[in-house]
């Protein structure tokens, strides 16, 4: 990209395959550019060069439209400050993506996911009438209720305290087996990136290590 | 931490930001509105009442029996005020053997003291003048008709012959719409030295007062205090019935016009600063935590907000002064007389509404700032609670009735106002919330992207409910200004329809009824309405003496010396309207009165009770029965007692009415006197053009006005829309993030918004309709007005649509947007 300064260079070389039903850990310092490559993989972005296949399909060529289709089908999202909607109860938030699709049993699945994640006696409390970490199983059950192929995780835990950051990694890592889910995560969280299949380290832009337990 | 200098460092550095400079906007157009309204509300009440004066001929008349005593004049002198000296009175005139009854003038030097005489000697030329010198006398035209006799001739008045100098085109006259006879001016020392003003000369002598207005309104209040009995003061508000009605429509008009831009500049203002608010949240709460005292960070937020709103009110004033001035400089020919100057109080008071606008409406959301915790800067991820009513927001409630009340003038307008103002707001929860659970309900059977829309509508109650009720206060305003507004004017104006009466005949004597009904007819007069007249005296009310509760309203209910001019007829005269009781049956028992309300708030008078009148040698009792609202403007024949027809038909009487005929008729009604001699005939077209004069200044005057304001209700609409934005665009980007088509998120908003705007204009036609009619009927006392629906309802959807469109093209641009962003919100 082309800064004041001229042009910036924000990844460079980085080169990531990550097979159906496995978990990745990107993990670096902050400025590294971890965001910036989920924000890529997952299609929220382009890259000025370079190729990015999703689920099968190849982004390089999709515009923004065609590829929020595919994230409508394929992906599901969980932020470090959870982006639920001020304005929606837990529910209602947990419904967003089967609305997006068009789902007449929105409510019916939406309230069983709260349940799964063991809020459903919080359903039709506001965001602002939650703890952080119930705010964020709010989240991963707005990202697993339409089962998605692929999950995104930017900092799950970021916001959290460890106890409560534990239980949600556990949650996160729980509904990812059970659905059989593609995982991708940033985060500072040793602990957490080492419950992940591969791991990758970012520095200034480029892998400096790539490790798989 | 010094709260100046860090006031002032936040503003420089938050004033890129939107918000703040949208309440500066917002405050400058206030300002803006406010000024230019007020002072060109004030000008051209000024240009009124100098217009009224005119007719008078002096800002005040003092008008009794006697000469005044020399007091008057000398008080009034004290004060800088200029007085002229009038006597009038009626005489015959005479040249040969014919004659002819007159009004006489007779003026000192300095009359008029406002307005103009204007003569046209011999050659033709019209000229300014005064008194006529010793002498001479200026005559109406129908003066030379009857008595047979040019320009230059002389006639006989009292015991003196003066030479006719020239006839009399316009004069100031006492404010009466009827002359029972032409005049003729005199020099007041001629009319002293022959002998008229005699014991029993029934002459009026007048004392014309004019100059500064302070000086004028001093000089009233002694002057009432020292008035001799039957001595009447008449000011130019006074000056005529239906001058009157015209200068109080049209300062109603301009006053709810001017209420209306200070209010929604309030809401505006109210909008921008709840924003301003809500930004403001993170860095106080850091504040806190870093030690400053809440006090601190008050003063800090307050003097922000100084720093904010004195260039900008300054800048609004500027503009505002400049506005009214460019209004005026093209709209200014419409006035009569000479430009009145500049007022500063108007715009000075602007400005300081301006201040009490911005803190009265800002306040209460900076206020809560105080209640903001420390322990927010650890828990970031709690968004700002949605905030429920508290004490704090009857503030703005305050300084909105505050405004109402010092805007509207009376307590009637005012109460008019914020009770439907109050009403729409009451009307606005309900219905929305009816709505809402309707859309809420209904959006489960819809589909896809629209249904969404719906939900995301119902689901935002509190935020919908706001946003719904201050569009539909927006609307409501538009479709007041933009249709009730002018419909109101044109409604006003039709009142006086081309065929409106502009002659009077008096004198007519039942012989000749119909053959001047036929004469009349074959000029092509139209719109004639002929009333039995009788003149006499009213002797007792319930058998004693009859006592006027004060002498403010004698103007109102006749001649002082209690002469009454009574009619009858079978109908409720045209322009009549019966208030209580009924009008008269076929065939009453005994004589039967109907009572103008004036004279019933005159003498207290109540149904049942009995009037004894003298009527030359008749005694004559009749009994109470109705009461009567009697229209002044409608340029008819109308009376303060109507007898019932049966007992009227035996009083001796002779007929009045008033009739429309072409301009240019003269020469065929001179020859009608000359067939008719003791015919009167009056020309009031002159009053006539008058008063159409005014209506189309005043309503001239209120379309500008009502453009200001007009402004301040799209700022309201922005500012309403602009409440939510930070929201949606963030909404937007997750839901793009989450998959959500682009063309998902701009239906949904579309949907969103169309609900937004129906509701708030199905709200606002209901609003205007219901405001209008009561404004056209409890306030400006207009009957038969019927809101326009269609257009109504053309404008206000037509803006809900506007609505619409502009919230879904605003949604584009961040439907557009890159959903990356959601990321990197912290």
């Amino acid at each position: 990209m082309s800064g004041p300064a001229g042009a910036l260079t924000i990844l460079d070389g980085v080169d990531v395959a990550l097979p159906r039903g496995e978990s990745l850990a990107i993990t670096g310092e902050s400025g590294s550019g971890k965001t910036t490559l989920l924000g890529l993989l997952a299609g929220l972005d382009r890259p000025t060069s370079g190729s990015i296949t999703l689920a099968a399909h190849c982004l390089d060529d999709l515009d923004e439209e065609a590829r929020a289709r595919l994230r409508r089908h394929l992906v599901g999202f969980v932020f470090q400050n959870f982006h639920l909607l001020p304005a929606l109860d837990a529910q209602e938030n947990v419904m967003l993506p089967l609305e997006l699709e068009g789902r007449a049993d929105a409510g019916e699945r939406a309230a069983a996911a709260l349940s799964r994640v063991g809020l459903a006696a919080r359903a039709r409390h506001y965001p602002h009438q939650l703890s952080g970490g119930e705010q964020q199983r709010v989240a991963l059950a707005r990202a697993f209720v339409h089962a998605p192929k692929i999950l995104f995780a930017d900092e799950p835990t970021g916001n959290l305290d460890q106890r409560t950051g534990g239980g949600v990694g556990d949650l996160l890592f729980d509904l990812n087996r059970e659905h059989g889910t593609t995982l991708v995560l940033v985060t500072h969280d040793p602990a957490l990136a080492a419950r992940c299949a591969h791991q990758l380290v970012l520095q200034l832009g480029r892998v400096i290590e790539r490790s798989t337990t | 931490m010094k709260p100046l200098a860090f006031a002032a460092r936040s503003l420089r550095r938050e004033f890129r930001h939107a918000e703040l400079a949208t309440l500066a906007a917002a405050l400058v157009l206030a300002v803006a509105a406010l000024a230019a309204v007020a002072t060109l509300a004030s000008r051209v009440e000024q240009a009124i009442v100098a217009s009224a004066a005119e007719l008078l001929g002096g800002d005040l008349a003092i008008s009794a029996s006697r000469p005044l005593p020399a007091d008057f004049v000398n008080t009034a002198q004290a004060d800088g005020l200029a007085t002229s000296q009038q006597v009038e009175f009626n005489s015959m005139l005479f040249a040969g053997a014919r004659s002819r009854l007159s009004e006489v003038r007779a003026n000192d030097a300095r009359f008029p003291l406002r307005g103009s005489l204007v003569v046209q000697g011999a050659d033709g030329g019209t000229q300014l003048a005064h008194a006529p010198p010793r002498g001479r006398v200026y005559v109406d035209p129908e003066v030379l008709q009857a008595l047979q006799i040019r320009l230059g001739d002389q006639l006989q008045l009292g015991d003196g012959e003066f030479a006719v100098a020239a006839t009399i085109v316009q004069s100031p006259d006492s404010g009466d719409l009827l002359r029972f006879a032409p005049r003729a001016v005199m020099n007041i020392d001629d009319a002293l030295a022959s002998g008229l003003l005699g014991p029993g000369s029934r002459a009026r002598h007048r004392l014309l007062v004019a100059g500064a207005p302070d000086a004028v309104t001093r000089f009233a209040s002694w002057a009432r205090a020292h008035l001799p009995d039957g001595a009447e003061l008449t000011t130019v508000a006074d000056a005529q019935q239906n001058l009157r009605q015209a200068f109080e429509r049209g300062q109603a008009f301009l006053r709810m016009a001017a209420l209306l831009a200070a209010l929604l500049s309030g809401i505006a203002v109210a909008l921008g600063a709840q924003r301003f608010a809500r930004r403001k949240v993170e860095e106080v709460a850091l504040l806190r935590c870093l030690g400053a005292r809440r006090g601190e960070i008050l003063a800090a937020l307050l003097l922000e907000l100084g720093l904010l709103a004195l260039p900008a009110c300054l800048l609004g004033l500027a503009l505002g002064i400049g506005l009214q001035q460019a209004v005026f400089g093209l709209a200014g020919s419409l006035l009569p007389g000479p430009a009145p100057s500049l007022p500063w109080a108007p715009p000075l008071a602007a400005f300081a509404v301006g201040v009490a606008v911005l803190f009265g409406f800002a306040l209460p959301p900076l206020l809560r700032l105080r209640d903001v915790e420390p322990v927010r800067v650890f828990r970031q991820e709690v968004t700002p609670r949605v905030r429920r009513f508290d004490a704090l927001y009857l503030l703005p409630l305050a300084v909105g009735a505050g405004l109402i009340l010092a805007g509207a003038g009376s307590l009637r307008l005012a109460g008019t106002l914020a009770a439907g103002f109050a009403g729409i707001a009451l009307v606005t929860a309900a219905l929305g919330i009816l709505l809402l659970w309707l859309a809420r309900a209904g959006s489960a059977r819809l589909g896809g992207a629209l249904r969404f829309g719906l939900a995301n509508l119902a689901r935002r109650r509190v935020l919908t409910l706001l946003q719904a009720g201050a569009l539909a206060l927006g609307l409501t305003a538009l479709a007041l200004l933009g249709v009730i507004g002018p419909s109101l004017l044109s409604h006003w104006r039709a009142e006086l329809p081309a065929d409106t009466p502009n002659w009077f005949a008096l004198n007519i004597q039942p012989a000749q009824r119909s053959d001047f009904e036929h004469a009349l007819a074959g000029l092509g007069a139209q719109n004639l309405n002929l009333l039995p007249m009788a003149v006499g005296k009213l002797v007792a009310i319930n058998g004693q003496a009859p006592h006027a509760r004060d002498s403010a309203g004698r103007r109102a209910a006749g001649r002082p010396d209690g002469e009454v001019r009574l009619s009858w007829s079978q109908a409720l005269p045209e322009a009549n309207t019966v208030l209580a009781g009924h009008w008269f049956g076929p065939a009453p028992g005994r004589p039967e009165l109907s009572v103008d309300r004036s004279w019933r708030d005159r003498f207290d008078l109540k149904l049942g009770d009995t009037l004894t009148l003298r009527i030359g040698e008749h005694e004559l009792s009749a009994t109470v029965t109705s009461f009567r609202g009697v229209d002044w403007e409608s340029f008819r024949a109308n009376f303060f007692l109507m007898l019932d027809p049966a007992s009227g038909a035996s009083l001796p009487h002779s007929y009045i009415g008033s009739f429309h005929i072409a301009p240019g008729s003269a020469a065929d009604l001179a020859a009608l006197s000359r067939e008719f001699p003791n015919l009167s005939l009056v020309d009031i077209s002159q009053i006539l053009d008058r008063v159409r004069d005014i209506i189309a200044q005043v309503s001239g005057a209120v379309t500008w006005v009502l453009g200001f304001s007009l402004l301040a209700g799209l700022l309201v609409l922005l500012a309403a829309l602009a409440a939510t934005a930070d929201e949606r665009r963030f909404e937007a980007a997750l839901l793009r993030a989450l998959g959500a088509a682009r063309r998902q998120v701009s239906v949904a908003v579309l949907a969103e918004f169309a609900a937004l705007g129906l509701i708030a204009g199905m709200i606002a036609i209901a609003g205007a309709a219901a405001l209008g009619s009561v404004l056209a009927s409890e306030v400006l006392r207009m009957h038969g007005y019927v809101p326009p629906f269609a257009p109504l309802v053309g404008i206000v959807l037509g803006a809900a649509l506007v609505i619409a469109v502009a919230g879904w093209a605003g949604s584009l641009r961040i439907a557009r947007s890159s959903p990356m962003g959601v990321l990197r919100r912290a």
